[in-house]
């Protein structure tokens, strides 16, 4: 009867997109925004533990922002399946931060500290050089 | 609260009922000196009684009592109170614009995500969990009171 449901819904989704797909673990945008929230509220609360157990030196806050920045780079995604698979990345993530799989130094990547940024401007972009 | 405690033992052992027990207690500790718990309540609580004269309660028979420890009864109010102090803590919040019935996303301009952020420090606050399904319809300040009142029946 499950299965039914789904086909329908599937069917009904279809039909108003012009193409049937099997959805991975939400079948309409709100149980995937349900989904997205679950997965924000896992990482806010391992911040504070991820900043004491790696000893970063950052605050809590920082950290906070960035997940919160983490997740404003996806909000135009809608399609149910792509946010699906974003949130499965993201436990991915969080259990290996979670069981300290990571190191600092991993952690520490999504700050970006250590690359030179990219020129933006003309005249940044014409001092660095033209390298084909 | 501790006294509040006290009182209610002392009340419910003056009944004639919990006095003929403690007779009967007092009859059998005098008789087979038997270390067991309240034998050794009863000598401390008479030890103690000579020593402290000047305690408040004045039968032994409240020493007996157990002491609980609770935090105080929630009213609409107090929740209110503390639902208010805490959005007053969050700092995307404009404390001046802060009302009972101020939409969190159309007339604070806050996001999903910070919506999500204040219940879960809602959840800190009264310490219990509050599920997504439900936390995602609250929208209001109000809404939240209500939901924390019919939660811990706080007069329905």
């Amino acid at each position: 009867m499950a299965s039914s449901a789904a086909a329908a819904a599937a069917r009904l989704s279809g039909a108003a997109t012009g193409r049937v797909v099997k959805p991975i673990f939400s079948r309409d945008l709100d149980e995937a925004k349900r989904r997205v929230r679950e997965l924000y509220r896992a990482w806010y609360r391992e911040v504070p533990n991820a900043v004491s157990v790696f000893q970063l030196d950052i605050t809590v806050k920082q950290g906070r922002d960035k997940v919160r920045e983490q997740f404003q780079k996806n909000r135009l995604v809608m399609d149910p399946r792509v946010i699906d698979m974003l949130v499965i990345k993201g436990k991915m993530e969080l259990e290996e931060t979670i069981n300290v799989w990571k190191q600092r130094t991993h952690v520490l990547r999504y700050f970006h500290e250590t690359e030179t940024p990219t020129p933006r401007d003309f005249l940044s972009k014409f001092y660095t050089g033209h390298d084909p | 609260m501790a006294s509040r405690v006290l009182v209610q033992c002392v009340r419910s052992f003056t009944q004639p009922s919990a006095r003929v027990i403690f007779e009967n207690i007092t009859a059998r500790a005098s008789a087979v000196p038997v270390a067991n718990q309240r034998h050794f309540s009863f000598n401390a609580c008479s030890q103690r009684k000579a020593l402290t004269s000047h305690t408040k309660v004045s039968s032994p028979l409240a020493q007996l009592c157990r002491q609980y420890g609770d935090l105080p009864p929630l009213t609409l109010d107090t929740i209110r109170e503390r639902v208010l102090y805490v959005l007053k803590l969050y700092d995307k919040i404009n404390p001046e614009k802060l009302t009972g019935a101020s939409h969190f996303i159309k007339d604070l301009g806050l996001d999903s995500l910070d919506q999500v952020e204040i219940i879960m420090a809602m959840e800190d606050e009264f310490g219990f969990e509050i599920p997504d399904a439900e936390a995602e319809k609250l929208m209001t300040p109000q809404e939240i009171v209500q939901f924390i009142a019919d939660k811990k029946d706080v007069y329905e």
